[in-house]
């Protein structure tokens, strides 16, 4: 094995602008890699908050509104949410619960007529919006609501009803029964969550919302947090056997739709883009590396003569493909991770397509890559893979060449 | 003996004399009134769910109605006008009358199985659909026309409509209304029809929504009055603030 790498490493150094090519390529590939997979991971991980902080970790709702999630039938709620909230937290692993009511309004500024605009209110305690959403942070100006007839608009609904802070808008939703249900809401703040469809929200106090809907003492879910959204699927197992909760229907937030399929679609775009690099790197070790064994192929016959193996003969391109590609990798790595971290504290402006995404998947109009040693390590074992899929054709190759029409071979 | 068939037959001939068009002008000014008054109760269920509302409705011509709710008492006050294409409501929670408009105008009426372009498309089906007679049936027990109308233009709620049209009171007894792909949307019954005033009117009509099975809604007129003076306030923004 040690005259194996010794003549690798050796046939690395007798054509240096080759194998410098072959080492830049990985390492543009493993660097490509590295942001690639970094951004993925961002987007992934921003995913995952932000669903994980606006649908609850754990959804408590009547069955009949899980089976008709989409509509939001206000009909089908939780009348004593009280109730459902003391028996949610006493569960070990919840942090919090919290009453949450959504529905679709229209609204209209006072001098306008209502019906074209729309927008999605929520209606929660204010700890829910300042623990759980970080609305405080998101405000682009004024507060948040202390009192019922006030409101938070997002940006978006308020740029259609051209309404600032200090603004009044009209709110026209339902009741629970379906009788128009307006309410007079003054703004007190704009908020700007990043996407110009989740800027289409509108958001005031539990009790604003229990008065609209008519449905005073109840909500239509309770969205219950845990440390961890990794820890949902026990904690709502947990929640489930509680006979307080028996009646509803409790699922964890990656059991209900969108967020069942964002996360496998995420991995699944995160594969074939790594596969593509690969691919496309990998390409490049071939060429190089079919190139040295035509150059060599006189060579080889002589070492194949002298007794080096159709097995030997592999491992030694192998050896060279790796070695090429671990100094790709390093380098590729180290300046990925480099613009990586760059664009993770600056962020990738990605504009307008997102905002046009279907609306329930929260993705950012700016996405923040995450660098972690993780995506780094696995970067640069894809780097490993490329020289791999690049070499194995050559030495395979190189392993069938017969030493007496090798030793013919004109170059 | 001889006078009573030849009155019949020429009371058929004059039944299939008469064309689509005629039947739907006919049906038009049959549910248009020069002033109607009237007191009902509609009582929406879905599933194992009923709730009835009390209202009071004022109509005059084809295009003017005005509606009061009564009952219960979180809807009371609400007020609804109607003019040819518009469509106002006033809100006594916020005490303000609203225009509405766009896409509210497809939403449910009261959570009914009505919306309220169903309100306003009620009486122009000459001008809005092109008609055929299929066939004649009963419908319960009377003589009907059963009648397939297609819009002339896409953009009305109900792209396609199969009526059948009492021969004897020239109102649509039965109506199944279609969307454009041809799904059927709901069943529209009109019942318990009475002579009232020297006008024949159904007093009881019952919408049931066909893709979400169990809506119903059921109205009732206990009072309809057709020889009414309404005041032309009725029919202004002012009566709905008052």
């Amino acid at each position: 094995m040690g005259i194996l790498l010794q003549l690798a490493f050796r046939n690395l150094g007798r054509n240096r602008r080759r194998t410098l090519l072959t080492v830049l390529t990985v390492a543009l590939g493993t660097g490509l890699l590295t942001v690639a997979l970094s951004m993925l991971t961002g987007i992934l991980l921003d995913t995952l908050k932000f669903a994980a902080a606006a649908v609850g970790h754990v959804r408590v709702v009547d069955p009949e509104y899980a089976r008709r999630d989409q509509l939001m039938p206000l009909a089908y709620n939780l009348p004593d949410v009280a109730a459902v909230v003391a028996a949610a937290e006493g569960q070990p692993g919840v942090l919090s619960a919290h009453p949450h009511i959504m529905m679709g309004v229209t609204g209209a500024r006072e001098d306008q007529d209502i019906g074209e605009n729309f927008s999605l209110l929520h209606g929660a305690p204010i700890a829910y919006y300042t623990d759980i959403l970080d609305l405080d942070v998101y405000l682009s100006s004024g507060r948040l609501p202390a009192k019922d007839g006030e409101a938070v608009l997002g940006e978006t609904f308020a740029a259609e009803l051209d309404v600032k802070v200090g603004g009044v808008v009209i709110v026209l939703g339902q009741t629970q029964d379906g009788s128009p249900s307006p309410a007079r809401l003054e703004v007190v703040g704009l908020v700007d969550l990043g996407n110009k469809n989740v800027n289409r929200q509108t958001f005031v106090l539990l009790s604003q919302a229990q008065w609209l809907a008519d449905l005073e003492g109840g909500a239509t879910e309770v969205l219950v947090h845990t440390a961890d959204h990794d820890d949902a699927d026990e904690v709502a197992a947990a929640l489930r056997s509680q006979s307080a909760l028996s009646a509803y229907d409790v699922a964890a937030w990656n059991e209900r739709p969108p967020f069942d399929s964002v996360g496998a679609f995420l991995q699944a775009v995160r594969g074939i883009v790594s596969g593509i690099i690969v691919f496309i790197t990998g390409l490049g070790v071939l060429n190089t590396m079919l190139m040295s064994v035509l150059e060599r192929t006189n060579e080889i016959g002589v070492m194949r003569a002298m007794g080096l193996t159709s097995s030997q003969t592999r491992a030694m391109f192998l050896v060279e493909a790796v070695t090429i590609a671990a100094f790709g990798g390093v380098v590729g790595v180290s300046l990925g991770s480099g613009v990586a971290f760059y664009l993770s504290r600056v962020g990738i402006h990605l504009g307008e397509a997102v905002a046009k995404a279907p609306a329930g998947i929260p993705l950012h109009e700016t996405v923040y890559p995450h660098a972690s040693v993780d995506t780094v390590v696995l970067a640069f074992l894809l780097g490993l893979a490329m020289a791999v899929v690049g070499g194995i054709l050559p030495a395979w190759r190189a392993s069938r060449i017969q030493p007496v029409e090798a030793m013919r071979h004109r170059r | 003996m001889s006078t009573l068939v030849l009155a019949f037959l020429l009371s058929v001939r004059f039944a299939f004399a008469l064309t689509v068009d005629e039947i739907l002008v006919q049906i038009d000014k049959n549910l248009t009134y020069e002033a109607r008054d009237s007191s009902l109760t509609m009582t929406v269920t879905k599933g194992t769910r009923t709730k009835s509302y009390k209202m009071r409705s004022f109509g005059r011509g084809q295009d003017e109605m005005a509606m009061e709710y009564l009952e219960p008492a979180r809807d009371k006050g609400t007020k609804m006008l109607k003019k040819v294409d518009e469509l106002w409501m006033y809100l006594p929670a916020i005490e303000k009358v609203q225009k509405l408009s766009g896409h509210l105008l497809r939403d449910d009426l009261m959570g009914s199985d009505m919306s309220y372009e169903d309100l306003m498309e009620s009486s122009r089906w000459q001008k809005a659909y092109n008609g055929t007679i299929v066939a004649e049936e009963l419908v319960e027990g009377r003589k009907a026309w059963k009648i397939e109308m297609i819009a002339r233009d896409t953009s009305v709620s109900y792209p396609k409509r199969l009526i059948w049209v009492d021969q004897a009171s020239f109102i649509p007894v039965r109506q199944e209304l279609f969307a454009l792909q041809g799904k059927l949307l709901k069943t529209w019954l009109m019942r318990d029809i009475r002579k009232i005033e020297g006008r024949e009117f159904p007093m009881k009509m019952v919408v049931e929504d066909q893709v979400e099975k169990g809506s119903r809604t059921e109205i009732t007129f206990d009072r309809v009055s057709f020889e009414v003076a309404l005041p032309e306030e009725v029919f202004s923004t002012r009566w709905l603030e008052r």
